[in-house]
Order: structure tokens, then C-alpha cells, then sequence
């Protein structure tokens, strides 16, 4: 999870890093804390330290590290050959290793040799069956292939020993909103919310996935769970706000006027709070969020 | 810290020194032979000033406090990580390369 704090410390660290200031090392590790996707630079600092030996070797033992966290950049960045080099490194300095034979099983999806990288899974799978990682790379195959259907039953299949793994059940989730089967997504996020009630960001999936499936029901819960969010954000959440809105109008729409509406203040400190934050964040734009209000029908 | 410490340890000696107070003065009543209706003043000072200094120390030594509340920056979830264990690599991505030409020297 990324903080606001940590947020802003990557941002910090990050404008440094490329302006000269130092700190690539900072940088990685940050990088590789927050599990955020940085591919290119993590590919350009990354190789800057791995190219210099007297920096490379001041890392000790995290050098290797840093080798698959380079890896896999370069893979990312479709720099196979880069990648390839790191692995070799790798492999010669831990051979017989999983964690290398996974990277070599990704160095083959990222030429797109499918079966080949099929096959090395597989391998690795028979000698330990319970690597979490080796079952959802067997996932991202299938994704990668298109083969939607498929990723969802190895999921599933997954999440019947795992059950505890909630990045899977955000996967899951998000690939079924792809396929817009939102009450098996809905299911998800419920799974989420009940394991890591505090995460706001999992409420506000889990409304917008009940105001697309529509219904005066779920929109009323929807309208909750935005609020909930609200709540959890302190108010910082736009497009949390934004759901209030758009929950109150199309309660209101369905209704036709006529609810038995038990917070008829909330959007109106929606678009309040909605208000101030444009008018502090994007002045300019507060007329078009004027508009859009109106049309509405929510800031009478 | 330093400061800190060095207050908390005052602190506890001015505690300490009150209860020694404390000690002799029921000691001088016992000569004079006149009941014990209360701890003198400077005792009471003492054990006010104690009690203030050795609590603020406590509070200050330990560290910082950290906010509790879900919508402070510290606790404020703003992005959910990217789920790298589940990454792919035919994005868009590979129809652009970088165009970065770099080597891994050794």
C-alpha cells in the first residue's frame, strides 16, 4: 500500500534521481518497498549502478537483488538482451536456484514463447507445487495469452489453497470487471473489504462496481460505500466525492423524487467539498465542474 | 533524546529526594511527638514538579508520535501497488521501445 507520505517521498526521490541529485539506490529500494511499476527508470538507474563496479560492489550482498530487480525491468521494457545478461549473472552466481528458474520462465513469456515458458513452469511447479509466485506467473501467462477464461480458473483454482492472498483476489476482481462480470467482481471486493477493511480504495472499487451493476439496491449501497471511502479519505478522494454525486442523481432519477432519503445533506457536502478542492487544485476548471453539477440535477 | 533524558532523570531524583523528605520529617514528628496530618510544602512542590518533568521526558524520550487517524498523509492510502506478481509483458509498451541502448559491461 502507498501512503500519501510515501507518495510524495518517491516523487521527491524520483525528480532528484533524474536531475542528478543522487539517491538511485534510495530510489530502488523505495521503488521495490512500494511495488510500484518504474520500469524504465528502475532499467536506467538500475544498469548505471550494476555498469559501475566500485558501486555495485559497495551494495554487498543486495547487489543480487538488484540484479532481478533489474531483470525484470528489462523485460518489462522489452530489453530482453539486458535482461538476459542479469540472468546469466544470476545463474551463475546461484545455480540450481527457483527464484532464477522463475526469472528464466519470464524471460520466455517476454519473448513470447508461451509453451516453452509453459513448460519451465511447469517443471519448476512439480518439484515444489505450493510456489505461490510460480502459480501466478502460470495466471499472467495465461492473461498474456488472451485467454481470459483460462486466468480465472487457475485463479480460482489458486485462491482455493490461498485464500488469504488478497493481490490475488484484486487479479481476480479486476479481471472480471474486464469482462464485465460485475457480481462475480462484486464478490471479490467484498473478499477484500472483509480482509483489509481500512483500505479506502478497495470500498471505492467495490462501489463503482455496484453503481455499473445498476439497481436501486446497489446503487443505495454503492452511494454507502462511496461514503465509506469518503469517510476513510477524510474527503480527499475526488472520485469518491464524484460517486456521491452520481449515486444521489440516479437514486433520484429511479425514484422519481420520492425516497425515503435518510442523509439529504451528503451530496450537497459532496459538491461542497467537491467545490473547494477544484477551486484550491484546478481553477480553471471549476466552471466545467459548475456544469457538470448541474447536469446532475445535484447542486440545486 | 539527550535533553530529554537528562529532564527524566532530574525528574526522578527530585521524586526520590521528595520521598526522603517524606522520611525525615515524619522522623522530626516522632521526636516532637505530633501527629502526621500531611506532607509539608516543598514536598508537595517537589512531587508537582517531578511528576510534571518525568512525564513530559516520557512522552518526548520514546519518540515521535504517530497519527492514528486513516486520513492523515502518514496512514492515507492514495494508490494500491502494482501487482508485479501477476505482471505481463505484451503491453503497448513493446510496440514502443525505449530506444534506450544500454549494456550490462562486465
Amino acid at each position: 500500500m502507498v501512503t500519501k507520505t510515501e507518495e510524495t517521498q518517491l516523487n521527491r526521490l524520483e525528480s532528484q534521481v533524474e536531475h542528478g541529485g543522487g539517491g538511485a539506490w534510495d530510489y530502488l529500494c523505495l521503488v521495490r518497498k512500494l511495488k510500484v511499476r518504474r520500469s524504465d527508470k528502475v532499467l536506467k538507474y538500475g544498469l548505471s549502478i550494476l555498469n559501475d563496479p566500485k558501486k555495485r560492489s559497495g551494495l554487498g550482498a543486495e547487489e543480487w537483488t538488484l540484479y532481478e530487480q533489474v531483470a525484470i525491468a528489462a523485460m518489462d521494457c522489452q530489453c530482453l538482451d539486458v535482461a538476459k545478461d542479469c540472468i546469466n549473472v544470476l545463474q551463475k552466481r546461484f545455480p540450481e536456484s527457483k527464484r532464477v528458474g522463475r526469472l528464466e520462465g519470464m524471460l520466455l513469456e517476454a519473448k513470447g514463447s508461451w509453451a516453452e515458458a509453459e513448460n519451465a513452469y511447469a517443471s519448476l511447479l512439480e518439484d515444489n507445487p505450493l510456489d505461490q509466485v510460480i502459480h501466478k506467473r502460470r495466471v499472467a501467462l495465461a492473461k498474456a495469452q488472451g485467454n481470459l477464461p483460462g486466468a480465472i480458473e487457475f485463479l480460482n483454482k489458486y485462491l482455493e489453497i490461498f485464500m488469504a492472498d488478497s493481490d490475488a483476489w484484486r487479479e481476480l476482481a479486476e479481471i472480471y470487471v474486464s469482462l464485465q462480470m460485475y457480481k462475480q467482481a462484486a464478490f471479490c471486493y467484498e473478499e477484500l473489504i472483509l480482509a483489509q477493511p481500512t483500505v479506502p480504495l478497495y470500498h471505492l472499487a467495490y462501489a463503482d462496481v455496484l453503481y455499473t451493476l445498476g439497481g436501486l439496491e446497489n446503487l443505495q449501497a454503492a452511494k454507502k460505500y462511496y461514503s465509506s471511502t469518503v469517510d476513510l479519505t477524510g474527503g480527499k478522494n475526488t472520485r469518491a466525492l464524484f460517486g456521491v454525486c452520481l449515486c444521489t442523481s440516479a437514486i433520484t432519477q429511479l425514484t422519481k423524487g420520492r425516497n425515503k432519503e435518510d442523509s439529504p445533506d451528503l451530496q450537497s457536502l459532496a459538491t461542497a467539498a467537491l467545490e473547494k478542492d477544484y477551486k484550491q487544485r484546478a481553477s480553471d476548471k471549476v466552471s466545467v465542474l459548475a456544469s457538470a453539477l448541474k447536469s446532475l440535477k445535484v447542486s440545486s | 533524546m539527550g535533553l530529554g533524558f537528562v529532564i527524566g532523570a532530574f525528574g526522578v531524583m527530585i521524586l526520590a529526594h521528595a520521598a526522603y523528605t517524606t522520611i525525615q520529617y515524619r522522623g522530626l514528628l516522632k521526636i516532637m511527638e505530633e501527629e502526621f496530618s500531611g506532607p509539608p510544602m516543598n514536598v508537595v512542590v517537589e512531587l508537582l514538579l517531578g511528576l510534571v518533568l518525568c512525564m513530559w521526558a516520557a512522552l518526548t524520550v520514546p519518540g515521535k508520535f504517530l497519527s492514528i487517524h486513516p486520513h492523515s498523509d502518514e496512514n492515507r492510502i492514495v494508490s494500491l501497488p502494482a501487482n508485479m506478481d501477476f505482471m505481463i509483458f505484451n503491453h503497448r509498451g513493446k510496440a514502443f521501445p525505449s530506444g534506450m541502448d544500454m549494456k550490462l559491461k562486465h
